[in-house]
């Protein structure tokens, strides 16, 4: 168990180093990082990695024989000892039905799950929590919007423009929507970083566009979109954007008043709470006038047998009895993470990503997507990737059997984009505040090993 | 419309029609998932039905110990399987829920053994379709069906059982039994092997309906409860047939154990069987000194010949259990 003082570190503006890589697969040009980075960074200070790792007991554990070092965040992050306490807190002593109980444990449910709803909206800077709706998943979150605002308001013709990068979540539903409204999708592809072309983008909003749906930050290119300037230049025309922020709601800060977006989604397992449950933030003047999603108790004002009214947002939204235990999980994952600061660990996992990025660089012939870093490209801690002649299933079956390296292997959800990069699968690793350099350097080294038994058997 | 996946359950009913020894305990195919990996070997299917060079493949992993090692040579069998042309890589052959490509075809041969070819593009991959073309090839096809997966266990190569989207293993062994018993029954079909009056096909060279054997037993058998004419084997309810492959056992092979059980029934609804009037799938568990020094394969072979005649005139299958008394005794 690490104790250690955690300082809170000034954000390092990227300093211009000397050595060039060694893969020519590797943008070529790409710099290292020069060592006052890293000097201070031991100076003393225990990395935010090393201070939160005691925190979840689950990175505790030897798999495979090997101690486990968990580089799939992005599929889904690990819970901290809060989370699990208000879990195991909330079923021990007041689990109870929400909204409609007069009694003392429904009460306290109520109060408990009302509030989480407060610092889910406080989180993302919502005005009001009257905001945020309550979903599944963010996946449940864009299919409300689909089905619910996407059905009333889009007429044959209209323009729903997305990125060839984005995850199934985020097109299928609209593929759907589309089909039985007329409604057309239009995609826009990468430019030569490997970024969603926002020039092209921009060329695409016209006045037929009534929404715009984009990702935040990629989960395979860890790229990030300027989605203030998207949402200028779709409101210019009188569209609305949809923000797919799975993979920055955990990781940066997230300010939907500054961004201006009109409907923004996230998950709650990505961002160190439970599974089972996530929420849609939309502006208030769109829920207001947004029909039913799902049907049922909750939802309803008044129940008739030949019609019903509905309640106001967010309730209208949620129908059925929600997942009261881990929405208060959530809340208690948003308290963590304040506890911290989102910027704290933006900083610290922005260093995580470029060393990752860096020593990732050193493995020959590995192919690494998305953009290189740079001075005003950075980019996520996560590396999607292949090394020539290797299936990533291979490398990923091996890492964790020999290694105890857990990535993931395929498409991650993104199968219209490794289309376009002509691949089948590719290999992922993607990295949260509680890892670690010397997490990465395992990883490097466990994938070191790894290519070079794949590349002797050839 | 086809689907492309068997279900373990849907597997399981057909191959429930399949003979299936249940005189001694083993583990039928689940229709829920399967034992966890820990599994004690009592629960495991025995080794004897698998397929024989299966059963190499298993001890020879089983004698590499290190991991690694067992990796390379998983390896190796990828490297050393035969190219599959691309005419082959079809949507029917891929088989479904590999985050790589695995593609698997398969062929009777005239004497309806399957045969099959596989290729994937992860090495890791190609090692298990390998391993499966390797071990299953040139078998009949009740042997294949049989299978269960159970035995991925033994390799200790640490392969998910979970019956899951994504087990690329157990669904590579899913498609390979599954495109087996489609052959098999298209060339059942094309044989007219099964029921009176069909008229054999050219490519049959064993016309099995024939109406002049007296083998024809109708009246009586079918159900496998039914007296039989002569009168024995009241008890088991065997027809005369049953009857007369235990007296031809008997009469061979002087077992100090027979049992021979009809579960024809189990296969009314089977297409194999359609049409034809019973009597057509027996489980036999035999004890007998005649099977010393005879390997698993030999002692199959010499009841199949001892029953020649029946399986030309309307037996389907015989499932087998053959022991000689010291390995009786030794249990």
């Amino acid at each position: 168990m690490m104790e250690g003082v955690v300082v809170k570190l000034p954000s390092f503006p990227f300093l211009y180093p000397t050595v060039s890589p060694s893969s020519p697969n590797c943008r070529l040009g790409f710099r290292r990082f020069s060592a006052p980075l890293s000097a201070a960074v031991k100076e003393g200070s225990v990395s935010l990695g090393h201070s939160t790792r005691p925190d979840f007991p689950i990175l505790h554990q030897k798999v495979n024989g090997s101690n486990l070092v968990y580089l799939d965040n992005a599929a889904t992050s690990q819970k901290p000892t809060a989370v699990l306490k208000a879990l195991q807190d909330y079923y021990e002593t007041y689990n109870s039905n929400v909204h409609r109980g007069i009694h003392y444990l429904s009460a306290k449910a109520t109060d408990e799950y009302e509030l989480a709803r407060k610092k889910v909206a406080a989180f993302i800077n919502a005005s009001d929590s009257t905001e945020i709706v309550f979903t599944r998943n963010a996946t449940e979150a864009i299919n409300l919007v689909a089905y619910s605002w996407g059905l009333s308001n889009l007429r044959p013709g209209n323009e729903i423009i997305l990125s060839i990068a984005e995850h199934h979540s985020a097109i299928v539903p609209w593929q759907i929507v589309a089909k039985i409204t007329g409604a057309i999708l239009r995609f826009v592809s990468l430019d030569e970083n490997e970024v969603p072309d926002v020039e092209e983008l921009r060329g695409m909003i016209s006045e037929r566009t009534k929404l715009v749906v984009v990702h935040h930050v990629s989960n395979v290119l860890g790229s990030v979109l300027p989605i203030e300037d998207i949402v200028i230049w779709a409101h210019a025309v009188g569209a609305k954007v949809l923000v797919d922020a799975c993979q920055s709601v955990p990781h940066m800060v997230v300010d939907v008043q500054g961004l201006d977006a009109d409907f923004l989604v996230a998950s709650s397992h990505k961002m160190c709470g439970p599974t089972g449950v996530g929420f849609l933030f939309g502006k208030s003047n769109l829920l207001l006038d947004m029909p039913p999603f799902l049907g049922g108790g909750e939802m309803i004002s008044d129940v008739f047998l030949d019609h019903s009214t509905y309640a106001e947002p967010p309730s209208r939204f949620e129908a059925g009895t929600p997942a009261i235990g881990e929405a208060i999980g959530l809340g208690a994952a948003i308290d963590y993470l304040s506890g911290i600061g989102m910027q704290k660990i933006h900083d610290y996992e922005m260093e995580l990503a470029n060393y990752l990025y860096e020593k990732l660089c050193s493995v020959p012939n590995i192919r690494i997507y998305g953009p290189k870093p740079s001075d005003n490209i950075h980019r996520a801690a996560l590396c999607s990737f292949n090394v020539e002649n290797i299936h990533p299933t291979d490398l990923a079956t091996f890492l964790d059997q020999q290694h105890g390296v857990a990535i993931r292997s395929g498409h991650h959800c993104a199968q219209p984009l490794h289309r376009h990069l002509g691949v089948n699968a590719s290999a992922r690793a993607s990295l949260h505040f509680y890892n670690t350099r010397e997490d990465v350097d395992e990883f490097i080294r466990s994938l070191d090993d790894t290519v070079s038994f794949f590349n002797s058997f050839k | 419309m086809k689907p492309l996946l068997l279900e373990i359950s849907e597997l399981a009913s057909i191959a429930a029609t399949l003979p299936f020894s249940r005189s001694i305990s083993f583990q039928k195919i689940p229709t829920k998932s399967p034992p966890p990996l820990q599994a004690s070997s009592t629960q495991l299917q025995p080794m004897e039905e698998l397929p024989p060079k299966l059963q190499e493949i298993i001890k020879l992993f089983q004698s590499v110990e290190e991991p690694k090692a067992k990796y390379e040579q998983l390896m190796f069998y990828g490297k050393n399987l035969n190219p599959l042309d691309t005419q082959f890589k079809t949507r029917e052959n891929k088989v479904e829920g590999c985050v790589s490509q695995v593609w698997v075809r398969a062929y009777l041969d005239q004497d309806k053994n399957v045969f099959y070819q596989a290729d994937s593009d992860s090495v890791l991959t190609k090692g298990l379709a390998a391993l499966l073309v390797n071990g299953l090839s040139g078998r009949p096809v009740q042997e294949v069906l049989r299978i269960s997966p159970d035995f991925a266990v033994l390799l200790g190569l640490q392969q998910s059982l979970t019956p899951s989207r994504n087990n690329g293993f157990l669904n590579m062994l899913k498609l390979m039994q599954r495109k087996a018993l489609e052959l098999l029954i298209e060339a059942e079909k094309g044989d007219g092997s099964s029921g009176n009056g069909q008229i054999a096909n050219d490519n049959s060279e064993k016309p099995v309906e024939n109406s002049t054997s007296d083998s024809k037993v109708d009246e009586d058998s079918g159900v496998g409860f039914s007296s039989s004419k002569n009168g024995e084997d009241s008890s088991s309810g065997l027809g005369s047939r049953g009857t007369r492959i235990k007296k031809k056992l008997e009469k061979e092979l002087s077992p100090i154990e027979l049992e021979v059980e009809d579960v024809s029934y189990q296969h009314a609804g089977h297409a194999g069987v359609r049409g034809s009037d019973g009597e057509t799938h027996f489980n036999v568990r035999i004890v007998s000194k005649e099977f010393e020094g005879k390997s698993l394969v030999k002692r199959h072979r010499l009841i199949y010949g001892l029953l020649d005649e029946e399986l030309q005139t309307g037996l389907h299958a015989l499932s087998i259990v053959a022991k000689t008394p010291s390995e009786v005794e030794a249990k």
